[in-house]
C-alpha cells in the first residue's frame, strides 16, 4: 500500500527535478541529456532480459538509429520526427532479421551472437567510408527540430530528450504490466512451462527483442542530433556492456531498476567519460553488485529496513553468541 | 473415434529406446493412468505427446488429426495440455498471475488495452481467472505470491493453470508426488471433478493408492514398452506387472 502511494510522488519529484536541470548551466545540461539517453537504452534492454536473453550488443541498434537519422537529416533534409522514426524502424527491422535466427540459441550462445553483431556493426560504420566517413567521424549533423522549429538551444534539446524518455518509459511500463509483460516474464522464469500453456516462445522473444531495438534506435537518433558528431568506436562492445551493467547494478527485479542504474552509474562515471578508467569503473560497479547486492541498488532500501527490523526483533532475545 | 491414439510411438536416445513401439488409446471422458517403474518411459511419453520431444518413429493422433512432430504451443492450442513433474508454476508471480498465464491462449489483449486502459488485463479475463481459482479451491490465495503457498497448494495451482487453457485432454505428470494422504485425496477428488466436467485425463503417478482409486483404466510401461493394460483390479493381479515392480523372485515366491 505504501508503494502505491509513493511511486507517483517519487516520479513527479524526479521529473520536477529533471526539468530544473537547465538552471545549472550548459555543462549539466549536456551531462543530464546523456543520462536520459542512457535511461532509454537501459530500459529498452529490459524486455529482452525479462525473457532471459542476455543481449550484449544493444549499442549496435543505437548505432543504426544514430547513423540512419543523421544521414537522412544531413543529406535529404528529412525533419527530425521522421528521421528519428526511420532510425528506430531500421533498428527494429535489423533486430528482427538478426533476432529471428539468433533467438533460437540459448544463454551464452545468444550472448556471443550479440557481441559479434555489435562489432560487425561498428566495423561496417568504420569501413563504409563513402556513407559514414568511417573513423574520421560523421559531422555536420543538423540540430533536432520539432514541427518545423529547430531546437537550437541546449535547454530545448534537453527537454526533447526528457520528453522522449517519458514517452519511452510510459510505453515500456505499460507493456511490462500487460499480458505481454507477464508472458515475457514467464519465459524468463520457466520457458518450458510457458510453452506448455501455449506461449509461442520464439515469437515472444523476438517481439521483446524488437521492441528493445526500436527504442535503442530512438536513443541513437537523439544522440546523433544532440552531439552532432558520430564516431564508430562510440557504439562498440564496451558501450553495450555498459547498458547491460545499468540493468544489473540498478536491479533486474523491477521496472525502475535499469533507470536507477543508468542515473547512478552515468553520473558517477562522468569524471571518467571517454577514458580508460570508465571501463574499470563499470567493472568494479558490476563486481560490487554481484558480490554485495545481487538484487541491485533497488533492493538496498529493503535491505537497510530489514537490517533495522532485524536488530529490533532480535533485541529482546539475546543471541547464543552474545 | 478415440481422443488420443498413438501407433508404434518410438523415441530413441543414442540407441536406447526410451519409448518403444507404444500403442496408446485414450477415449473421450476417461481417466487413464500411465504407470511403471522408474525409467519405464512415462515422462518421455508425455514429452512426445505434448510436442516437447519429436518422436523417432510412429504417429500421434489427437481428436482425429495427426499431430506428430508439431511444436508444443500448437498442440496446446488443439486442447492437449500437460503439467510438469518439477516446474509446476511461476514462483515469482502471484497465484492469480499464474492462472492468467494459463488463459494465454484465450486472451484478446489489444494495443489500446496495453497503452491506455486502467486495468492491464480485461475484466472478463480476471473474472475467469478467479473462477478457475475458486474451482480449484485456491480463491482466497489469489493475490499471494505463488512461492508462499504450501507444496500441496502449489501443485493444485499447477493443475489450475493447465485448466485455464481449457484442455480437452489433460496430461498430469505426478500430480500428487510428495503429498500427504489428505492432500493427495483432495487432488484426486479434484481430478475426478475435472473429468466429470468434460476433460479427459491421462496421468502418470507413482502413488499406487491414488492411481488405483481414481483411474478407470491403467496402462503399465516397462523399458519403454507396454507391459499390461486393464482395469486397476486386472493390472493388480497381473504377474508380469508384479514382477516388473518387485522383481521376478518376489513374484514367484508369492505365486
Amino acid at each position: 500500500m505504501l508503494r502505491r502511494a509513493t511511486t507517483p510522488t517519487v516520479l513527479v519529484v524526479a521529473l520536477g527535478l529533471a526539468l530544473l536541470v537547465p538552471l545549472l548551466g550548459d555543462y549539466y545540461i549536456h551531462v543530464f541529456a546523456l543520462v536520459f539517453t542512457n535511461i532509454i537504452l537501459a530500459a529498452s534492454l529490459r524486455p529482452s532480459l525479462t525473457c532471459g536473453q542476455l543481449n550484449i550488443g544493444h549499442s549496435a541498434f543505437m548505432c543504426l538509429g544514430a547513423y540512419t537519422s543523421a544521414l537522412l537529416a544531413k543529406h535529404y533534409g528529412v525533419p527530425f520526427e521522421l528521421s528519428l522514426l526511420s532510425g528506430a524502424l531500421l533498428a527494429t527491422v535489423v533486430g528482427l532479421v538478426v533476432g529471428y535466427p539468433a533467438l533460437r540459441l540459448r544463454g551464452v550462445y545468444f550472448a556471443m551472437v550479440t557481441v559479434a553483431f555489435v562489432e560487425v556493426i561498428r566495423l561496417v560504420a568504420a569501413i563504409w567510408v563513402p556513407l559514414t566517413r568511417g573513423n574520421s567521424g560523421l559531422s555536420g549533423i543538423p540540430k533536432p527540430n520539432l514541427l518545423g522549429v529547430t531546437l537550437a538551444t541546449k535547454p530545448s534539446q534537453y527537454y526533447l530528450v526528457v520528453g522522449l524518455t517519458v514517452v519511452t518509459l510510459f510505453i515500456l511500463w505499460r507493456l511490462e504490466r500487460s499480458r505481454l509483460g507477464l508472458t515475457w516474464k514467464s519465459i524468463g522464469l520457466a520457458d518450458n512451462l510457458a510453452q506448455s500453456l501455449g506461449v509461442n516462445i520464439a515469437a515472444h522473444k523476438l517481439l521483446a527483442f524488437a521492441v528493445g531495438c526500436f527504442f535503442a534506435g530512438v536513443a541513437g537518433a537523439f544522440y546523433a542530433h544532440f552531439i552532432r558528431f558520430l564516431f564508430p568506436p562510440e557504439f562498440g562492445f564496451l558501450v553495450a556492456t555498459n547498458i547491460l551493467v545499468y540493468n544489473f547494478v540498478g536491479g533486474r527485479g523491477h521496472f525502475v531498476g535499469p533507470i536507477v542504474g543508468a542515473v547512478f552509474l552515468s553520473l558517477l562515471s562522468e569524471p571518467f567519460r571517454g577514458s580508460a578508467y570508465e571501463t574499470i569503473f563499470f567493472s568494479i560497479a558490476m563486481l560490487l553488485t554481484i558480490l554485495f547486492l545481487p538484487g541491485g541498488i533497488i533492493t538496498l532500501p529493503g535491505k537497510l529496513a530489514g537490517l533495522r527490523w532485524g536488530r529490533a526483533a532480535s533485541a529482546p532475545t539475546p543471541s547464543p553468541a552474545g | 473415434m478415440p481422443l488420443l491414439e498413438t501407433r508404434r510411438l518410438t523415441k530413441r536416445f543414442d540407441g536406447l529406446a526410451a519409448v518403444n513401439g507404444l500403442d496408446l488409446l485414450v477415449e473421450e471422458g476417461e481417466i487413464v493412468g500411465l504407470i511403471g517403474p522408474n525409467g519405464a518411459g512415462k515422462t518421455t511419453c508425455f514429452n512426445l505427446l505434448s510436442g516437447f520431444l519429436p518422436p523417432t518413429a510412429g504417429t500421434i493422433r489427437f481428436a482425429g488429426e495427426d499431430i506428430t512432430g508439431q511444436r508444443s504451443h500448437r498442440i496446446v492450442r488443439r486442447g492437449l495440455v500437460r503439467t510438469f513433474q518439477l516446474t509446476t508454476l511461476f514462483q515469482e508471480m502471484t497465484v492469480l498471475e499464474n492462472v492468467l498465464l494459463g488463459l494465454h491462449l484465450h486472451s484478446r489483449g489489444s494495443f489500446r488495452q496495453v497503452l491506455f486502459s486502467q486495468q492491464p488485463f480485461p475484466r472478463d479475463e480476471i473474472d475467469r481467472g478467479h473462477e478457475v481459482l475458486e474451482f480449484a479451491g485456491l480463491g482466497p490465495h489469489a493475490t499471494q505470491p505463488a512461492k508462499n503457498l504450501p507444496h500441496g497448494h502449489q501443485r493444485i495451482l499447477g493443475i489450475a493453470m493447465a485448466l485455464a487453457a481449457r484442455p480437452r485432454l489433460l496430461l498430469l505428470d505426478e500430480p500428487v508426488t510428495g503429498m500427504n494422504l489428505d492432500e493427495s485425496g483432495r487432488v484426486m477428488a479434484l481430478v475426478k471433478t475435472i473429468r466429470d466436467q468434460g476433460t479427459t485425463i491421462l496421468l502418470v503417478e507413482h502413488n499406487m493408492k491414488a492411481v488405483m482409486g481414481t483411474c478407470e483404466r491403467i496402462v503399465v510401461l516397462n523399458f519403454g514398452e507396454k507391459l499390461a493394460e486393464g482395469t486397476p483390479a486386472e493390472v493388480g493381479r497381473n504377474t508380469k506387472v508384479i514382477e516388473a515392480y518387485l522383481g521376478a523372485e518376489v513374484a514367484h515366491a508369492r505365486g
